[in-house]
C-alpha cells in the first residue's frame, strides 16, 4: 500500500523532470557548476589538510638540553614533557645518537670529528612532534617553562608552519564564502525550475486540493523532482571532478617544486567516499529546499 | 449537515459578501442556492469548502465547527464533500478512468478498492463505455458527469455543486440535475448553486435565495420572480 504511493510520487516526479527539459537542464548546469567549484575548493582543502598532516608529523620542535645536566635529570625532563598537551610524539636523541648522526652527515670528513668520542660536545635533545600546528607557539612556551634554565636551545620551523596555517585557513574561509554564495544561487534557480512545473500544473494542484489532498501529498512529486535534479547533477559532477583531478594532480606532483619538497597528494580514490556523500547531500538538500520554496504560494487554496 | 450561524464575510477589499447568514441544511436534503452574479452565492460555497474563512459567526459541517479548524485538517474536511464546478476541472492528459481514480489516489485508497470503486461510479453516471477516452473527446455533459463521478467516488456525505449546468445546453443540464437528484435519493446531501430558473422551478426543492449578501428567502418551491 505505502509502496503504491511512493511509486506514484516517483512517477510524477520523473514526469515533471522530463516535461520541462529546458529548465531542468538549466538547473542541472547551474548545480553542476556549483558542485564543480565546490569540489575544487573541497579537494584543495583536503589536500592542504593532508600536507599539513605530513608536515606536522615530519617537522618537530627540537629541544636541546644543556650538556652539564645529568642523565637522570634528562630522563626526568622527558617524563615532564609528556605531560604537555598538544604533543604527539617525543623522541629522545642522546649525546651518542647526536654524535652518530654527525658522523653519518660528515662521512667523508671523519677527521673533523676525531677526539669527540672522549669529549662529546653534542647536547642531548628531544624531538617533539605536534598534534596540531596551530598550537605550535603555545607548546613552545610550555616546553620553555618545563625545561627552564636547563634549556640550551629550541629550534622549530615556525615561519614555514605559520605561513602554511595562514594559507590553509584562508582557503577554508574562501571556500566557505564561495560555497554559501553558490548554494544560494542554486536554490534560487532550482526553485524557479520547479515553479515552472508547479505553474504548469496549478490546475491539477487546485483539483487535488478540492478532492482533499494533503499538502504533503501534493508537495512530494515536486520535491522528488528537485531530488532527481540534485542526484543527476551530483553524479555528473563526481565524474567530471574525478577526471579533472587526476589530470591536475599528476601535473602538480610531477612539477619540480612539489617533487623536491617530497609531498604526496591525495588520490581521488582516497576522497571518493567523502565526495560522494557531500555531493549527494548537497544535491538532495538544494533540491528539497528549492522545491519547498517554490511550492509555498501554490498550496494556499 | 451544514449549518451557518450568524456568518459574516467581509473581504479585505471592504466588500461585504455575506451578511449575517443563518441556515441549516439537514443530512440527505437537496437545496438550491440561487442569486444573481455578485450576490454572495460563490462566497457561501467557498465558506462551506473552507476556501475562505468567515469574518465572524460559525459554520458547522457534519456536527463539527470548522471555524477554528487547523489548516492541516482542511483536506480531511474536504474528503467529506464532493465538489463539482461549472468548468468541470478535469485533467486533460488523463483518461476518464484515471481522472476518477486520481481522486482515490489522493486519499490513499488501495489499488484493489480503486479497481472496484471506479467502474461502479462510472456506471452510475452512465459512462462505463467511455472510461478509456480523454476529456476532449467527450461532450460537455459527459465531462460534467466525469466530474460528478470524481466527486462521488470517495463516498462523500455531501455534494457541493457550483453552477454545474452553467456551461451546458438545457437538455444536458436536465440530465445532470436528474443525476444529482438520483444521488440525493441514495442519501447524499446535495447543495447546488445555480442560475437555471426553469430547473429550480420544476424540481420543487428547497431554495435558499441570496441577494446583496443577505439571505432573503429560504423555502421549498420555485425561483422567486423578484430576483
Amino acid at each position: 500500500m505505502r509502496f503504491n504511493i511512493i511509486g506514484y510520487f516517483c512517477k510524477e516526479g520523473f514526469r515533471n523532470t522530463l516535461k520541462n527539459k529546458k529548465s531542468t537542464s538549466a538547473s542541472l548546469i547551474v548545480m553542476c557548476f556549483t558542485m564543480l567549484i565546490f569540489g575544487v575548493f573541497f579537494m584543495i582543502g583536503e589536500n592542504i589538510n593532508n600536507v599539513m598532516e605530513q608536515i606536522e608529523s615530519a617537522q618537530g620542535i627540537q629541544v636541546f638540553i644543556n650538556t652539564d645536566v645529568s642523565d637522570e635529570e634528562v630522563t626526568q625532563i622527558g617524563i615532564d614533557l609528556k605531560e604537555i598537551s598538544g604533543i604527539n610524539t617525543i623522541t629522545y636523541v642522546s649525546k651518542e645518537d647526536a654524535l652518530n648522526q654527525m658522523k653519518e652527515k660528515f662521512k667523508d670528513r671523519q677527521d673533523l670529528l676525531t677526539g669527540l668520542e672522549e669529549n662529546n660536545i653534542f647536547p642531548a635533545s628531544y624531538v617533539v612532534t605536534l598534534t596540531d600546528l596551530n598550537e605550535s607557539s603555545k607548546v613552545q612556551d610550555e616546553i620553555k617553562n618545563v625545561v627552564g634554565d636547563r634549556l640550551k636551545k629550541l629550534t622549530s620551523k615556525d615561519e614555514t608552519v605559520s605561513a602554511l596555517i595562514r594559507i590553509a585557513n584562508g582557503i577554508r574561509i574562501v571556500t566557505g564564502v564561495i560555497l554559501a554564495f553558490l548554494i544560494i544561487i542554486s536554490v534560487v534557480i532550482i526553485s524557479n525550475t520547479i515553479k515552472l512545473t508547479v505553474h504548469a500544473r496549478r490546475k491539477e494542484i487546485s483539483i487535488m486540493k478540492y478532492v482533499g489532498a494533503t499538502n504533503s501529498f501534493i508537495r512530494w512529486p515536486f520535491i522528488i523532482e528537485g531530488i532527481i535534479i540534485g542526484i543527476i547533477a551530483g553524479i555528473a559532477s563526481i565524474l567530471i571532478v574525478a577526471i579533472i583531478y587526476n589530470i591536475i594532480s599528476q601535473k602538480i606532483v610531477a612539477s619540480p617544486v612539489i617533487s623536491s619538497m617530497n609531498i604526496s597528494l591525495l588520490s581521488f580514490g582516497q576522497m571518493f567516499n567523502l565526495i560522494v556523500i557531500v555531493y549527494l547531500l548537497l544535491g538532495v538538500g538544494i533540491g528539497i529546499i528549492g522545491s519547498s520554496i517554490s511550492m509555498r504560494k501554490y498550496l494556499e487554496v | 449537515m451544514i449549518e451557518f450561524r450568524n456568518v459574516n464575510k467581509t473581504y479585505n477589499t471592504g466588500t461585504e459578501a455575506v451578511k449575517n447568514a443563518n441556515f441549516r441544511i439537514e443530512k440527505g436534503e437537496f437545496a438550491f442556492l440561487i442569486g444573481a452574479s455578485g450576490s454572495g452565492k460563490s462566497t457561501l460555497i467557498k465558506l462551506i469548502l473552507k476556501e475562505e474563512e468567515p469574518s465572524s459567526g460559525s459554520i458547522i459541517i457534519n456536527g463539527k465547527d470548522t471555524t477554528f479548524l487547523k489548516q492541516n485538517r482542511v483536506p480531511y474536511l474536504r474528503r467529506s464533500m464532493g465538489v463539482v464546478f461549472q468548468d468541470f476541472r478535469l485533467l486533460p492528459d488523463k483518461t476518464v478512468y484515471e481522472n476518477v481514480a486520481f481522486a482515490m489516489y489522493i486519499v490513499k485508497a488501495t489499488p484493489k478498492h480503486i479497481r472496484r470503486q471506479v467502474p461502479m461510479v462510472l456506471s452510475l453516471v452512465g459512462l462505463s463505455e467511455k472510461s478509456k477516452m480523454y476529456p476532449n473527446e467527450l461532450s460537455g455533459g459527459e465531462q460534467q458527469r466525469v466530474a460528478l463521478a470524481r466527486a462521488l467516488v470517495n463516498n462523500p456525505s455531501m455534494i457541493i455543486a457550483d453552477e454545474p449546468t452553467g456551461n451546458l445546453d438545457p437538455d444536458t443540464a436536465w440530465e445532470i440535475m436528474n443525476l444529482l437528484n438520483d444521488i440525493n435519493l441514495r442519501g447524499t446531501t446535495v447543495v447546488v448553486a445555480t442560475h437555471a430558473k426553469d430547473i429550480v422551478d420544476k424540481m420543487n426543492k428547497r431554495v435558499i435565495t441570496i441577494k446583496d449578501g443577505n439571505i432573503i428567502r429560504d423555502e421549498k418551491g420555485g425561483y422567486d420572480s423578484e430576483i
